[in-house]
């Protein structure tokens, strides 16, 4: 059977639940001569929104990508032994839906939240910790949750298969350990590292569950304004295609610049 | 440069395994060969010279400077790891260029320097590669070049053959040897195979067990070996158990053979260390120390046969070579009968 149908089966169903529904965005959004697009700009929730989600993006991904190769490097140097253990539990999250990551953090660090209010015993201002959680810096961190993992399972085999020799022979013709780290170590893993940082930084502008359920329409950012105006009511629909089109490009040049980092093979010149 | 050891140990944690007391003195110049099993302490060795590995008794004195407790980019040597560690990100230039650059050599200048290595060891035209392009035994004359570019004091070979091809093996050991001869670099080559030893190495120390058994020239290790060890070791052998039996004679249980026992007691066991070049094949009917028996298994190896030889009477094989296999008997002149020291 796979034989004769070859991957057309497959190239089928990416067609029917994939390109077709992006495609059916296009001339919605097109369907008054643009006209939609000045709309969608004219909107004061629109800017306001793009600049968080890029910031959300970024943020998130940094972090996510600073702790995840920390994170990996372990992996990379542990005992076959604790790294079953570390990635079986590095695995969790990623399979819990974005609900219980924002009911946890809720619980957590939320106005009536039990670190909140240990922090409120020690003078903090629990109004203050507990608003933070509802804000892009919370968003961050609650991504940063889910994310974490997946920099570290992309980047554990990169640094496991890492090859050290070449470093001993640049310590051998006369490179201090710092600087052998920089022109060996470094020029190896940074293009996956980019690479895995801009997955997740897209991920992060991108996804909307987590952030629905922990703050609501209360933080602005492009998924939730999305969200909101497929919700409401007398939805304006080419308004709506217009934004999705700017939320899939901004993922999309993200994924892109991702791309061509982990492509590009950085190399030292005679400078 | 000189390189000496002196009084050398080092032991791994929690094992007895490392070196113990190992005193070697390399002249200037010189290529030195450690050989021996593995676990015999040679790559312990040769990474204690480089520094990778630190923490010994004793001193590692290179051209009058104590290496001991100086970190391994201070060090200036040059070396060659099995597995090439080239820079995979750099071109081959690059790769060569990298001691220049961290001797701070101007780009202009280590452009052009590294070039010329490159040139030396045939690769010139493949500057602009990446070590990727290029096959293992291009690979590693690039690590060639980019040890000696810098001009080291001391080069260190960490089994360099081993993970090429049979038919580069003997050309790049050729090369090797023709750089360090030309740049004079005091050269110290960890190998398992004692044929390259032989063919490249000035001097050879043979470890066994993290001690030199025997530090010489490769003729004194061929032809002198200290004992049964070294003897297995180095070369093709036949080492035979006997009793003296008289004066300047042995008997092995089936034949009684002429040698020089050097008045050794009568009734003592020996063992008798015989190279197979000097088993003589079909000798004239009543020869001295002639054995008669079968081949059991015949190699042909082209230029000669090298085989095993069962006497009559015997069970231990002989191993001879011949440009024709023996049909009937073997024959070994008394002077080419050693007796080993143990």
């Amino acid at each position: 059977m796979m034989q004769r149908f070859g991957a057309w089966p497959a190239l089928a169903f990416i067609g029917l639940f994939f390109v077709l529904p992006l495609l059916a965005l296009v001339p919605e959004a097109l369907s008054e001569n643009g006209a939609a697009f000045g709309r969608m700009l004219a909107d004061p929730l629109f800017w306001p929104a793009l600049v968080n989600s890029a910031l959300l993006g970024l943020s998130a991904g940094v972090l996510s990508t600073l702790v995840g190769v920390a994170v990996a490097w372990q992996l990379a140097q542990a005992s076959p032994f604790w790294r079953d253990k570390l990635m079986a539990m590095l695995g969790l999250p990623l399979a819990f839906s974005g609900m219980v990551i924002a009911y946890g953090f809720i619980l957590a660090f939320g106005r009536a939240g039990f670190v909140t209010q240990l922090l409120g015993y020690l003078g903090a201002d629990t109004a203050e910790i507990g608003g933070w959680v509802y804000t892009v810096g919370g968003l961050t961190f609650a991504y940063a949750y889910y994310l974490i993992p997946r920099v570290a399972l992309t980047l554990y085999p990169v640094f496991a298969n890492l090859d050290l020799r070449p470093i001993e022979a640049a310590r051998t013709l006369g490179a201090t350990p710092r600087r052998a780290f920089f022109d060996v170590v470094v020029p190896e893993v940074a293009p996956s590292v980019l690479g895995s940082c801009a997955v997740v930084s897209a991920l992060a502008m991108g996804t909307y569950g987590t952030a629905l359920a922990l703050v609501g329409t209360q933080v602005n950012i492009l998924p939730l304004l999305l969200y909101a105006k497929i919700g409401d009511g007398g939805a304006d629909f080419p308004v709506t295609s217009a934004l999705s089109i700017v939320l899939l490009a901004l993922c999309s040049l993200v994924l892109g610049l991702g791309d061509y980092f982990s492509q590009r093979r950085e190399h030292a010149t005679f400078h | 440069m000189s390189l000496s050891f002196e009084h050398v140990g080092f032991q791994y944690r929690g094992t007895s395994i490392g070196v113990h007391d190992i005193n070697l003195s390399l002249d200037s110049g010189e290529l030195v060969a450690l050989i021996g099993p593995s676990g015999s302490g040679k790559t312990t060795l040769l990474r204690l010279t480089a520094g990778l590995i630190t923490g010994h008794s004793g001193r590692i004195v290179l051209g009058g400077r104590d290496l001991s407790n100086m970190p391994v980019h201070e060090r200036h040597i040059g070396m060659m790891f099995q597995h090439y560690a080239l820079f995979p990100h750099l071109t081959v230039l690059e790769n060569v260029a990298y001691g220049l650059k961290m001797a701070g050599v101007k780009p202009d200048e280590r452009r052009k320097k590294s070039q010329e290595m490159l040139e030396l060891v045939g690769l010139g035209q493949l500057a602009a590669r990446r070590p990727a392009q290029l096959s293992g035994g291009q690979q590693q004359r690039v690590a060639l070049a980019r040890a000696l570019a810098y001009s080291p004091q001391a080069l260190l070979l960490d089994e360099p053959l081993s993970a090429l091809d049979a038919s580069i093996r003997g050309q790049l050991r050729d090369q090797i040897r023709q750089l360090q001869q030309q740049f004079g670099a005091t050269t110290v080559l960890v190998t398992h195979d004692q044929e390259e030893a032989l063919a490249m190495a000035d001097r050879i120390a043979l470890l066994d067990q993290g001690r030199v058994l025997q530090y010489g020239t490769p003729t004194e290790l061929y032809e002198n070996p200290k004992n049964e060890t070294v003897a297995r070791f180095v070369g093709l052998s036949t080492i035979v158990e006997a009793r003296v039996c008289a004066d300047n004679r042995v008997d092995t249980g089936y034949a009684t053979l002429a040698c020089d026992t050097a008045g050794r007691a009568i009734g003592s066991a020996v063992k008798l260390l015989v190279r197979p070049e000097h088993v003589e094949a079909d000798p004239a009917e009543g020869s001295v120390n002639r054995i008669a028996g079968r081949v059991t298994l015949n190699r042909y190896l082209g230029s000669f046969n090298r085989y095993d030889f069962v006497p009559t009477g015997g069970s231990e094989p002989w191993l001879g070579e011949a440009r024709v296999a023996p049909a009937a008997a073997i024959a070994v002149a008394p002077e080419h009968i050693r007796l080993l020291a143990d």
